[in-house]
């Protein structure tokens, strides 16, 4: 289908553009600027301010050229060739500064205000208004993140345009319309949208600000780089802005391709980890106690440590991939092991080979860009506001340009309003899955989810999150969904650096580009870059490495920007193995609850000064920019991994960024693939022995380590440890909405408030990963679910129990 | 403690329900009216559960009854005598009648009386300018008033009893008028 073509002229200039551009756009196509302040290209038009006026020619009135679309032959004439436009521009400017306070000197938005240089540019220079302006109460926080000026609001609508278009949060709107406009909120409400960030940088004024920025700054005392967000594989493009080396701001950088204009709150705000002072930025070697040391002896140490030993390699998802890369080789070549793996949850399987060859081969892959023109979705095991937000935002994208979604989760997401849920019990994904496959499921949402694959065909998308890495094999069912339809199909890690951990083969049985290392043929394409492996079997998976270190069998244990009692969804498991292994190394920003532990520390540089890539869930490999040097003596991790080498009395190969970039580029490129067949063999209804299970993944805002010293993200959006069960079991045991309840599993127990709601799947309970006082991990057994019992616990009782929001010691 | 007792929160559905699938917004000048007959204005527990009843946010239904001068957020007295004063009445001497109304009800504009019985509200034009000046007590318009009428008619009000509307008649008070606005018909 191709668009019809419009021929106008701006300015006596001629340009071409499709039909139903915006005359606005058009002239933007001409680099001729409007003055504007309600547009916004990724809002609709709402004619708001008066600023962009235009004439044109034969009409008789002014036009908004933010909201007049252009037709053929139209002559536009703009501020630049027409008195009248200019002078209802300054005329306008001059309405709009009339309540408008002269606060610029104490305004945190001076220095980068729209308002202030669209006056200067185009405005009246001075005011004949002398009477009174409007004055409010400044500024009303609308959240502990965001506070409103009112009297500094030009009632343009982008935020509230915003939330109602985009995030579907609507917390906020304009009150009292008419001549005592404002925008507000309900009394008594909180703005809890996790994206509320995204009104301050669109507001075109300093009327909406950010606690964290307020009077922090000026623009010209910033030094600022263009970054990606470290915070989950969605890969936001943001601007990092650093005052005296200490960062104090992230904001959206434009990428169309990736994050549109929109950062997600803890994005935004989660940005003091790189300073927090807990940070270390020495080598640290275990004497009597931890003593600082230099890199060399540290080097040396744990060189003689591991010399012909068992060495393993845990790691989270924060690596960024050059790194990555390094620690897959340095693990096999100079430790020869295959004892090495970033992940939590344990896909294996199709899937996620064809995950980790789909990184390099986007062909294989799902964009952004497919998910906002698909026509059906299936989201499967995510839930994308909490994981992943600014795909959440996509998928609402998706939603209201026409796409069927379905999220098939044993919770309802806050896709609920445009989305269909299918709630399953967790364990039953891979059957529900299976029904989607045969098409099975008649009139019910697992039957329409079927048919709007079927009729998407190629516009169809199926999205894996890593709840169905939890259960062997049913991501390849999600995968076998989408081949049957020919519906793309992406595995949907969480973290910034999970995608290119498993390109890079930091992972106990693949090797760089989701080679295996026990297939010879594929096992000779690393070699010939990497020289002979000498370890040729598959290697332990982080949960096989705990098991393996709490019985002795590993020597030196290496813990790379992971923490496996808060990380591990096995914190007993976790402390035997750090209790068992003689050597444990720690790399990483801070020691937290590993400094019994560690026998040496390495100090890792943090991401603001890191120049890296991170490969978004996509498999998109996108530059991270430093903004400064390392603290202290802390190294690029890479560099430590070479390091390391040395001191095995090898080398990696590359003592330079390009070098390792130049060396990883061919085995990282796309290759041949041939899928292989599932081990899959029909799922069957799945039966329960347990009476509940309790399934959990970490909300976006917890007590993550990225997220120390955000304090206004966790005053605004961070929750209290709760438990969600369903009305039907919650009245089986007699549980009432708000009380407390005494949750047991296997690995421990727990008392904690009660959510009861029919948002959950039934025969499911859910407890958030990490909020501050239950860590659940405590509650688990090395995987995210496991069979619970719940039963509520008498006020009195709750309040006398020391185990209250704690674990006990077994059930 | 709900604003809307278990029957009222059924009537809410059903006004709901006479609007179309995904366009229930629809309802909610309705159900504001409903919520303000009981509790004689619209509170923050009344936005909020008009605001449930549809699915909506709070702000959501602040935005439209902070709109809507009918829809009273802020105290307000059992009857509310509301003057124009808009252009054709002002030229009609509305001023005057305004002036009246002030002083024979004795509190600010806006205001309820101590012993909530009252309310003034200035009123833009009620779309009866060919009757001005037009006051209208709970809604019910009383045409040509002059400032004379205007102490009678609060006088009424206090001695308890409602003064005959120019056309149709008078609601109750302002609970009554809000009831019948909600749709629900002519009398409870
Ligand atoms: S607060 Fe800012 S974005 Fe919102 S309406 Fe006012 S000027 Fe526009
Ligand atoms: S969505 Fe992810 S990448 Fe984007 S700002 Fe939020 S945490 Fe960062
Ligand atoms: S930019 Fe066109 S009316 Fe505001
Ligand atoms: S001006 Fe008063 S009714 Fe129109």
């Amino acid at each position: 289908m191709t668009q019809e073509a419009v021929t106008l002229t701006i300015d006596g200039k001629e340009v071409t553009v499709p039909k139903g551009t915006l005359i606005i756009r058009a002239a933007e196509q001409l680099g001729i600027e409007i003055p504007r302040f309600c547009d916004h290209p990724l809002l609709e038009p709402a004619g708001a301010c008066r600023q962009c006026y235009v004439e044109v020619e034969g009409q008789a009135k002014l036009f908004t050229s933010c909201t007049a679309t252009v037709a053929p032959g139209m002559a536009v004439r703009t501020q630049n060739s027409s008195e009248v436009v200019h002078e209802a521009q300054v005329a306008n400017l001059e309405f709009l500064l009339l309540n408008h306070p002269l606060d610029c000197p104490i305004c945190d938005r001076g220095g980068e205000c729209p308002l202030q240089d669209q006056a200067l540019a185009f405005g009246p220079g001075e005011s004949r208004y002398v009477e009174a302006k409007r004055t409010f109460e400044k500024p009303i926080p609308l959240s502990p993140l965001v506070g409103l000026d009112r009297e500094r609001c030009v009632l343009c609508a982008r935020c509230t345009r915003f939330c109602d278009q985009i995030s579907g949060d609507r917390f906020i709107e304009l009150f009292a319309r008419g001549a005592g406009e404002r925008v507000s909120i309900a009394a008594g409400e909180d703005f809890l949208s996790p994206f509320s960030g995204n009104t301050i940088q669109i507001c075109p004024v300093g009327a909406l600000t950010a606690t964290p920025y307020r009077f922090v700054a000026r623009p010209f005392d910033l030094s600022s780089v263009d970054t990606v967000c470290p915070h989950c594989s969605a890969g936001c493009n943001v601007k990092l802005d650093v005052r005296r080396g200490k960062v104090v701001r992230h904001l959206a950088r434009d990428n169309l391709d990736v994050n549109d204009a929109w950062l997600c709150d803890k994005g935004r705000f989660a940005f003091r980890f790189p300073d927090d002072e807990r940070r270390v930025t020495i080598p640290l070697l275990r004497d009597r106690g931890l003593e600082p040391t230099s890199f060399g002896e540290v080097m040396d140490a744990i060189g003689d440590w591991s010399r012909g030993k068992r060495v393993a390699f845990l790691t989270g998802g924060r690596l960024a991939d050059e790194d990555a890369y390094a620690l897959s080789k340095v693990a096999r070549t100079a430790f020869v092991t295959n004892d090495l793996d970033h992940r939590r949850e344990f896909a294996g399987g199709e899937a996620e080979r064809l995950a980790a060859v789909a990184v390099t081969d986007r062909a294989l892959s799902v964009t952004y860009r497919d998910v906002e023109r698909a026509k059906a979705i299936v989201v499967a095991g995510l839930d994308a506001e909490q994981e992943v937000p600014i795909l959440h935002l996509r998928l609402r994208k998706a939603a209201r340009r026409g796409a069927r979604i379905f999220v098939l989760n044993p919770r309802r997401t806050r896709l609920w309003d445009v989305a269909e849920h299918v709630l399953c019990r967790p364990g039953q994904e891979a059957h529900v899955l299976e029904q989607i496959v045969d098409g099975e499921g008649g009139d019910s949402g697992v039957g329409r989810a079927a048919d709007a694959l079927r009729e998407a065909g190629e516009a169809g998308v199926v999205l894996a999150g890593m709840r169905l890495a939890e259960h062997p094999l049913a991501a390849d069912v999600a995968l076998r969904a989408a081949r049957r339809t020919g519906a793309r199909f992406s595995l949907v890690p969480r973290r910034a650096g999970d995608k290119g951990a498993l390109a890079a083969g930091v992972h106990p049985r693949l090797l760089p580009g989701g080679r295996r290392v026990d297939d010879p043929g594929e096992r000779a394409e690393v070699e010939a870059v990497w020289g002979e492996l000498k370890n040729v079997v598959p290697g332990r998976n982080a949960k096989q490495i705990l098991e393996a270190a709490a019985n002795r069998e590993i020597d030196v244990l290496f813990l790379v920007g992971v923490d496996p009692l808060r990380d591990f969804p096995d914190a007993r498991l976790a402390r035997h193995a750090l209790e068992n292994v003689p050597y444990k190394v720690v790399q990483s920003l801070e020691l937290g609850s590993l400094e019994p532990f560690a026998d040496a520390f390495l100090p890792a540089a943090a991401f603001p000064e890191r120049d890296a890539h991170f490969t978004t869930w996509e498999g998109r490999a996108q530059r991270i920019r430093p903004v400064r040097g390392p603290a202290g003596l802390s190294r690029p991790d890479w560099e430590i991994f070479a390091g390391l080498a040395r001191a095995m009395g090898g080398s990696l190969g590359f003592e330079s960024l390009e070098d390792l970039q130049e060396e990883s580029v061919g085995l990282l490129s796309p290759r041949a693939f041939s899928g292989g067949a599932s081990a899959w063999v029909g799922a069957g209804a799945p039966q329960w022995i347990d009476e509940l299970t309790l399934f959990t993944y970490p909300l976006l805002v917890d007590e993550g380590r990225l997220s120390e010293g955000a304090s206004e993200l966790k005053a605004a959006l961070e929750e209290k440890p709760f438990l969600e069960i369903h009305p039907v079991d919650a009245d089986k045991r007699s549980i009432a909405d708000g009380g407390e309840v005494r949750v047991r599993t296997q690995a421990g127990q727990a008392v904690v408030p009660v959510r009861v709601t029919p948002d959950i799947a039934e025969g499911s309970v859910f407890v958030p990963f990490n909020q501050p006082g239950l860590a659940a991990n405590t509650l688990l057994s090395g995987r995210f679910t496991a069979g619970a019992t719940v039963e509520a616990v008498a006020a009195a009782e709750a309040a006398a129990d020391p185990e209250r929001l704690t674990v006990g010691g077994g059930p | 403690m709900a604003v809307l007792s278990p029957e009222l929160r059924g009537e809410a559905e059903r006004i709901k329900a006479r609007y179309p699938a995904g366009r229930e917004r629809s309802a909610m000048l309705p159900l504001l009216y409903l919520v303000q007959s009981v509790e004689g204005r619209v509170t923050r527990d009344g936005l909020r559960e008009v605001a449930d009843v549809l699915g909506l946010k709070t702000a959501e239904v602040e935005a439209v009854a902070s709109f809507y001068s009918m829809l009273r957020l802020r105290p307000t007295g059992a009857h509310v005598v509301s003057v124009c004063t808009n252009l054709a009445c002002a030229l009609r001497g509305a001023k005057e009648v305004y002036a009246a109304a002030h002083d024979a009800i004795g509190s600010h504009a806006e205001e309820m009386t101590e012993d909530g019985l009252l309310t003034l509200h200035e009123e833009e034009c009620l779309g009866a300018c060919d009757a001005a000046p037009v006051v209208q007590v709970d809604f019910a318009n009383h045409d040509r008033v002059t400032p004379e009428r205007m102490r009678e008619l609060i006088e009424a009000l206090r001695r308890g009893e409602v003064s005959e509307p120019s056309a149709g008649r008078a609601p109750r008070d302002f609970k009554e008028a809000s009831w019948i606005l909600a749709g629900l018909g002519d009398g409870a």
